[in-house]
């Protein structure tokens, strides 16, 4: 689902965001990305969705190089990945609907459809009922919920989310988190950017250090909550802690973790 | 997204930004309609006396002006000549009632002056109908020239002359307003570029929250041209109607004197108002695309 090549990222004024960076997140991981502040995390996210392009390097998410994607189809792209993020980023003058159903309304579907997929979405996250809500009359757990919910609604097959659970308490953070645990569960790639160790240790699975722009470390580590999704797909498909992944879907590669980067010739 | 289901969008957005920042849009419309008003008021000014001077050319005329106590042989013997030329078309005797009266009628303000005896200033004469196509003669200069040089004439004047000289006025007249009215208009396009810069300055959060979801730049931009477009026809309607209102209200004050005659016997066409309307909404648009022209919108960079 996402390939890194030797990634490299240089804003301008010559601070080095990521330093050759190379890793696969196969379709359906579950995938955190940590380290410190200023390690890279959000730089590789905006990479990921071209807020940002490299500056060395190729990125291919979902088969298509958006190292070189031209800027129109930037858009396009975007409409392919659901984005969540610290703040929330909700329009504090639309409604929940309003800001839940701004993709389908540019894609130009009929309200009733718009009303449909966004009730879906909300009630994914458990907020069906506040469709007329507007975002600072809910608490900050709902706001991210909204978010989840926008991020959500073109049923992409990858979602990013940046430090998701920042601005959240600790049993939000975990109810967010048990969220995105489901979404990966429906077979969404989840690639979550946090810089708290204890959820990650309190979860499991994949985790990508960044340190200084590098990639330090790439890992499966086991989790201390039970994952009941996981195990679940576990069974299902004859292996444990293991998304599942097959394939065609990735290009003859199996397996998640820590697999050695290809060189940048491969790069379709 | 079809288009129209883009500008039904587009629109929706403007209306709601236009309402949110109503102080700077009133601003921005105001300021359009004054110089649409001040544009319209110069081309309704300028096409009544445009028309007028149309008229007086279809009614050219010579007016022979003779002098007091002239014998009625006389007058018919000049009558004779003057109706022997080819381009007059018609000849009509004025005597010196009449011209007071007409006095009194063009220039109701001035009629004492009339009244107090003074009969030797508005002396009889002979308006001379002239075919339109008389100016082009070789020898119609010559002949008006040997008009003054017949016996009991006192002076002879030509309408081709000063109706020249208020054609050119007109002209100048109209350059001047359409020059103010450019330079309004400039104004107009500024104001509203700076409200909608400022539009787009205030939703920079949201226009990011767009691009993230995938938004193209045609959806972005969208309502702040609308922005702009909206701005424009309001202030056009707003001239429009203030220019309707004007006229309602002055030309009957004014219909009876001459300047009302001049400047305000007929209001603008409905192509004329449109026109103006439409100026609005090109400078309304033309400001908001040129504001927008070097902007990133909701870039975070």
């Amino acid at each position: 689902m996402i390939r890194f090549f030797n990634v490299t990222k240089t804003y301008p004024g010559g601070q080095l965001a990521l330093d050759d960076v190379s890793f696969h997140v196969p379709r359906g991981e579950f995938a955190f990305l940590t380290g410190p502040s200023g390690a890279g995390k959000t730089t590789l996210l905006k990479l990921i969705f071209r807020e940002e392009a490299p500056s060395t390097g190729q990125i291919v998410v979902n088969g298509r190089n958006v190292s070189s994607i031209p800027a129109r189809k930037i858009p396009f792209l975007r409409r392919t990945i659901g984005v969540v993020f610290q703040d929330f980023r909700l329009i504090p003058r639309k409604t929940v609907l309003e800001n839940v159903t701004f993709l389908p309304r540019v894609l130009g579907m009929d309200r009733e459809h718009q009303r449909r997929l966004a009730h879906d979405a909300l009630s994914r996250v458990g907020l069906g009922s506040r469709l007329s809500a507007f975002p600072l009359q809910l608490s900050g757990g709902e706001q991210q919920r909204v978010a989840i919910a926008r991020a959500l609604i073109n049923q992409p097959e990858l979602v990013l989310a940046d430090e998701p659970t920042g601005n959240l308490d600790p049993d939000l953070s975990r109810e967010i988190l048990r969220l995105f645990l489901e979404i990966n569960g429906r077979g969404t790639t989840v690639l979550l950017a946090t810089h708290d160790r204890d959820t990650i240790h309190r979860v499991g699975g994949r985790v990508l250090m960044l340190e200084g722009g590098r990639v330090a470390g790439d890992e499966l580590i086991s989790g201390t909550e039970p994952r009941p999704e996981l195990e679940a797909r576990a069974v299902e498909h004859g292996s444990a802690a293991t998304p599942p992944v097959t394939e065609a879907e990735e290009g003859g590669q199996s397996g998640s973790c820590a697999q050695a980067p290809r060189p940048a010739e491969e790069v379709p | 997204m079809t288009l129209g289901k883009a500008f039904g969008f587009f629109l929706r957005e403007a209306s709601i930004n236009l309402w949110r920042s109503w102080r700077v849009s009133l601003l921005a419309v105001l300021t359009i309609a004054v110089s649409l008003f001040v544009g319209g008021a110069f081309l309704l000014a300028s096409g009544n006396l445009e028309e007028l001077v149309a008229r007086w050319r279809r009614e050219w005329k010579v007016v022979v002006y003779l002098q007091p106590g002239v014998a009625p042989p006389v007058l018919t013997s000049l009558e004779e000549k003057v109706r022997g030329t080819p381009w007059v078309r018609g000849i009509r005797r004025v005597d010196e009632a009449e011209a007071r009266d007409r006095f009194r009628k063009t220039f109701p303000s001035l009629a004492d002056l009339v009244d107090e005896g003074r009969e030797q200033m508005l002396p009889a004469s002979l308006e001379v109908a002239v075919a339109a196509d008389a100016g082009r003669a070789e020898d119609y200069q010559r002949w008006v020239a040997s008009l003054g040089e017949i016996p009991g004439v006192a002076l002879v004047d030509d309408d081709r002359d000063w109706l020249a000289q208020l054609a050119t006025a007109v002209s100048v007249a109209r350059a001047l307003g359409l020059g103010l009215g450019l330079v309004l208009l400039a104004g107009a396009v500024f104001t509203i570029a700076s409200v909608v810069r400022l539009t787009a300055y205030l939703y920079h959060d949201e226009i990011a929250i767009m691009r993230l979801v995938g938004a193209t730049e045609f959806f972005i931009r969208g309502p702040f041209y609308a922005e702009g477009l909206l701005q424009g026809l309001l202030g056009g309607c707003l001239a429009g109607g203030g220019l309707f209102a004007a006229w309602q209200l002055l030309q009957p004050r004014v219909a009876s004197s001459a300047w009302g005659e001049l400047l305000l016997s007929r209001f603008l066409s409905p192509a004329e108002i449109a026109g103006l309307v439409v100026l609005g909404a090109g400078a309304g648009l033309a400001g908001a695309i040129a504001s927008l022209r070097r902007e990133k919108l909701g870039a975070t960079e």
